[in-house]
């Protein structure tokens, strides 16, 4: 009772300290974006520009007229309404932020997933085999694997997989997240839940097969920090004075990689996850704009160019969000598995 | 020992004496340059090349030493506006098939400082003042003149090049033409199909005419909206759409002086949802995208350049009076508060499209399938955003047969038309057309030079066919010819000697694989409203890479040719 008590208290805290955080995070990106140089109403006009009465109306319109302070506060009661503003640039103006965003953000989600997915099970797998078998020419490879993987330029994996996969074996679909006109019926906006909400395996099919060459892309870049990590942990289990014990007691090896190696080999991996997925959302920008996935990671791209200040804002304290809840999780997830960690 | 010893003291101190006499002497003196650029592809990924192949052809004639610097695109709108850029590349492409729109913007004292050369004189704004208010084209063919021949004496700009458009499609597909204003989706002809895939990487910030003033937005209200006259098929004749005709003053349509122009409606004109369309429904609209004055928008062309005015006490509205429906309902006059020679083109641009008694008078239209309603040849029907635009027939359009004349019996001749958006650039493009099977029926603009050369070696065993064609895009460098201004390039012999410098053969042959022409003056020569009034003045003053000509001027100007040993010495060191 005592342990699950302090387990509560642990996450609750950690929760609490979360929202500080993100305010904290969002005034210093307002802030900073208005100290920047580059004038958000000037690059609305693609082409001509207007008259300078024009340019004047625009940013009061725009509430840019007002002082600093005066648009943070209006912009940060908005945000305690749930309201992100407008978007001020000249790719989204006008449109709600928060509707951008969770136009986007389910590709992004359903992407991160699949590329996590196949990068820890690729990564565990073979920093185990690594790990169990230090020094052979299995190590060798694993090692090798691991370094090379993830120096390889996402954008040069991506297209290589394209031109392998998609026009020259014509296996896969070489970009998008869907084809045809026939979408699935929109409940969380990630194709592969949907057409499962909706029982249509044929959607989830076309859904599926849309993301293998980009989760796979992402995946096995990620990889490679799986591969070495796991390999790490594994050579210290495994030369840890309980695993010698238990071979003294004539356990297996194979035993005594499956049954305490391993386990013990995963912990700090888990907690390693959270810091993974900051790098996941950074990597998904590359592969977004490879695959023509328009994720968040686009969204921000285009949002930097443009000085479009709402919208970086919003993505930001998005981004945070989400980084803060899964690191959260994890570390939730962490202490639970390892007792010590909450002390 | 001793002897060594001194024989080494002696050689070390030649040495140094040698050295030091060599970098005490003046060096040779080379014109520094900075030439600034966009780097975060506004102008598209041939920006880096583009400066590059320019720096060298500079630098080639050996007097000058260019630096090249580059900001995003934000930050170089504001750098420019505000006078701290040199020397800098920019692009144009323009609102209306008007000459004017080619030279007024850039030379004019109201316009020049946005484009960063604040370019002032007092003669050419008053030939400005005379080409946009007059009707007479012997007037106006007079001031094109002269205004092209000052730009090449003054040199605040240095025309580069005019673009290309490009399609590549499926070669039995029909009518994939790369109109110079619109490119209009409803005269593609997919044979045995009523439907057809485009795919594209560009997007839209809306679908409201009030709000729309990127490309792509453009070319979509294009297809769902209509205006008062618009383009032929192939050409940039102007004809009557929701209009009978279009107004001249040889049909008595446009007044004397230029300031009334009056359009006469079609009859029982609706729009797709069967709401009716009449004069009082255009002065309305034309009314809202005023009021509205969305920022970013295209409405100033109307109220400021079209001299309908924007009037507070009026709600917002054009002048009292500026827009003016006569008793049948079909007969609208525009009275302008000065005469503006190119008003046909502005409306027929997207900005002047007609929408609804009902659409929202106040805000912008949401972009959602049902509340866009338009009088166009499509409706949308299907749209899910940053992804997919569906568009199909509308069965209520006004004019089919509009095209008749041309060989074109109905439009629109596809019922339905399905327009991909790839974020992942020109190569998602290219491989829609590269997988089997194909992705895409037509591909269309922002392919690279190289994606382009790429489909047009496989065309044959692709069963494609690759277009590409004249755009009215022009790209030009810049100077900043402020006076007073530190980092402005005020001497026209410097000017003059870049201008002898430049060598566009080298920039169509290096960057864009052949695909663009040479330009030499800001008046592109290749369309029916541009053709007449072209002068090619920098062809015929300034060349390509006359380095004799540009070094002769650095010469008198004080810079020397070449390294010497100093340079090398200094260099190492």
């Amino acid at each position: 009772m005592a342990g699950s008590r302090s387990l509560l208290a642990y996450a609750v805290t950690r929760a609490a300290l979360a929202i500080p955080m993100l305010l904290i995070l969002l005034t210093a990106v307002f802030f900073i974006l208005r100290i920047l140089p580059g004038d958000p109403v000037l690059a609305l006009y693609g082409g001509r520009e207007p008259p300078r009465e024009v340019l004047e109306e625009a940013r009061r319109q725009l509430g840019l007229d007002k002082p600093p302070w005066v648009q943070y506060v209006s912009y940060m009661s908005g945000v305690f309404r749930g309201d992100l503003g407008l978007s001020i640039g000249e790719f989204y103006h006008g449109r709600p932020v928060i509707g951008e965003i969770a136009n986007r953000l389910p590709a992004t989600v359903e992407l991160s997933i699949g590329s996590m997915f196949i990068a820890s099970v690729i990564g565990i797998l073979t920093g185990v085999v690594g790990g169990a078998r230090r020094d052979t020419k299995t190590d060798v490879a694993v090692r090798l694997y691991g370094t090379i993987i993830y120096v390889i330029p996402i954008f040069w994996l991506g297209i290589l997989f394209q031109i392998v996969f998609a026009i020259w074996l014509g296996w896969l679909p070489p970009h998008g997240r869907w084809q045809g006109t026939n979408y699935p019926r929109t409940v969380t906006g990630m194709y592969t839940v949907d057409s499962l909400l909706e029982g249509n395996f044929d959607h989830f099919v076309i859904a599926a097969r849309h993301l293998v060459l980009p989760c796979l892309t992402l995946g096995l870049v990620l990889s490679g920090f799986f591969t070495k990590t796991v390999r790490a942990n594994m050579i210290r289990t495994m030369t840890a004075d309980y695993t010698e014990a238990t071979r003294a007691r004539g356990v297996p090896d194979r035993q005594v990689v499956r049954r305490h190696a391993f386990k013990n080999a995963l912990v700090p991996v888990v907690t390693l996850l959270g810091l993974q997925f900051a790098i996941l959302f950074a990597g998904a920008v590359l592969t977004e704009k490879t695959f023509s996935i328009d994720g968040i990671g686009l969204l921000l791209l285009q949002s930097v160019v443009s000085k479009d200040m709402t919208m970086i804002q919003g993505v930001v304290v998005i981004y945070a969000a989400i980084i803060v809840l899964i690191s959260l999780i994890i570390d939730i997830l962490g202490a639970a598995i390892d007792p010590r960690i909450r002390l | 020992m001793l002897y060594a010893v001194v024989a080494v003291i002696v050689v070390a101190i030649i040495l140094i004496g040698t050295v030091a006499v060599i970098l005490s002497t003046p060096a040779p003196r080379k014109y520094q340059l900075d030439l600034w650029f966009n780097s975060d592809g506004h102008y598209g990924d041939t920006e880096d090349e583009l400066a590059t192949v320019l720096k060298n052809s500079i630098e080639a004639c050996g007097k000058v030493t260019v630096t090249l610097k580059s900001e995003i695109w934000a930050d170089f709108r504001q750098s420019r506006n505000q006078g701290e850029l040199p020397f800098f590349l920019l692009g144009w492409y323009p609102d209306y098939s008007d000459t004017d729109d080619y030279l007024a913007p850039f030379l004019a004292s109201t316009g020049s400082p946005s484009f960063g050369s604040f370019y002032s004189n007092a003669t050419v704004d008053q030939w400005v003042t005379d080409e946009q208010t007059t009707t007479n084209a012997a007037i106006r063919a007079d001031r094109f003149t002269k205004l092209q021949d000052k730009l090449a004496a003054d040199v605040p700009y240095i025309p580069l090049f005019s673009g290309y458009s490009e399609a590549a499609y499926v070669s039995n597909v029909l009518n994939v033409e790369l109109h110079p204003i619109m490119f209009k989706l409803f005269i593609i002809d997919k044979p045995n199909s009523a439907e057809f895939n485009l795919s594209t990487t560009d997007d839209i910030t809306s679908l409201d005419p009030a709000l729309a003033y990127d490309y792509f937005s453009i070319e979509l209200v294009n297809q769902i909206f209509d205006t008062l006259i618009t383009y032929e098929p192939v050409e940039t004749r102007l004809i009557g759409s929701l209009a009978t005709t279009v107004p001249t003053v040889a049909n008595g349509g446009v007044s004397a002086d230029g300031k009334n122009y009056t359009y006469v409606l079609r009859p029982n004109l609706k729009f797709s949802d069967g709401t009716a369309l009449n004069a009082t429904v255009v002065k309305r609209s034309i009314d809202r995208a005023i009021r509205i004055n969305d920022p970013g928008g295209a409405a100033f062309l109307l109220y400021d350049f079209g001299k309908l005015g924007r009037n507070a006490a009026n709600g917002n509205n054009s002048n009292p009076g500026a827009i003016e429906v006569q008793p049948d309902d079909l007969t609208i006059t525009f009275h302008l508060s000065a005469p503006v020679a190119f008003f046909n083109d502005l409306i027929a641009f997207s900005v002047s499209s007609i929408v609804p008694w009902n659409y929202n008078q106040n805000a912008r239209q949401p972009d959602v399938v049902g509340t866009v309603v338009g009088s166009g040849p499509y409706t949308l029907t299907g749209y899910v955003p940053n992804q997919q635009f569906v568009l199909e027939k509308n069965a209520l359009y006004n004019t089919p047969s509009l095209y008749s004349t041309f060989g074109i019996p109905t439009i629109p001749v596809d019922d339905t038309v399905t327009v991909n958006l790839r974020s992942g650039g020109s190569t998602a493009l290219k491989q829609d057309l590269s997988v089997t099977p194909k992705l895409a029926d037509v591909v269309y603009r922002t392919l690279t030079p190289d994606d382009l050369r790429d489909l047009q070696t496989q065309a044959t065993s692709l069963g494609l066919t690759v277009d590409i064609a004249a755009s009215p895009f022009i790209r030009y460098l810049v100077f900043n010819v402020q006076p007073g201004n530190p980092v402005a390039i005020t001497d026209l012999r410097v000017r003059q000697a870049i201008a002898y410098s430049v060598d566009r053969q080298a920039i169509d042959r290096d960057v864009f694989r052949n695909n663009v022409d040479p330009l030499y003056s800001l008046v592109p020569p290749g369309f029916s409203f541009s053709a007449p009034y072209y002068k090619p003045v920098f062809q015929t003053e300034y060349g390509d890479a006359a380095c004799a000509d540009a070094n002769t001027i650095w010469t008198q100007l004080g810079y020397a040719t070449s390294f010497g040993t100093r340079d090398l010495i200094a260099r190492d060191l």
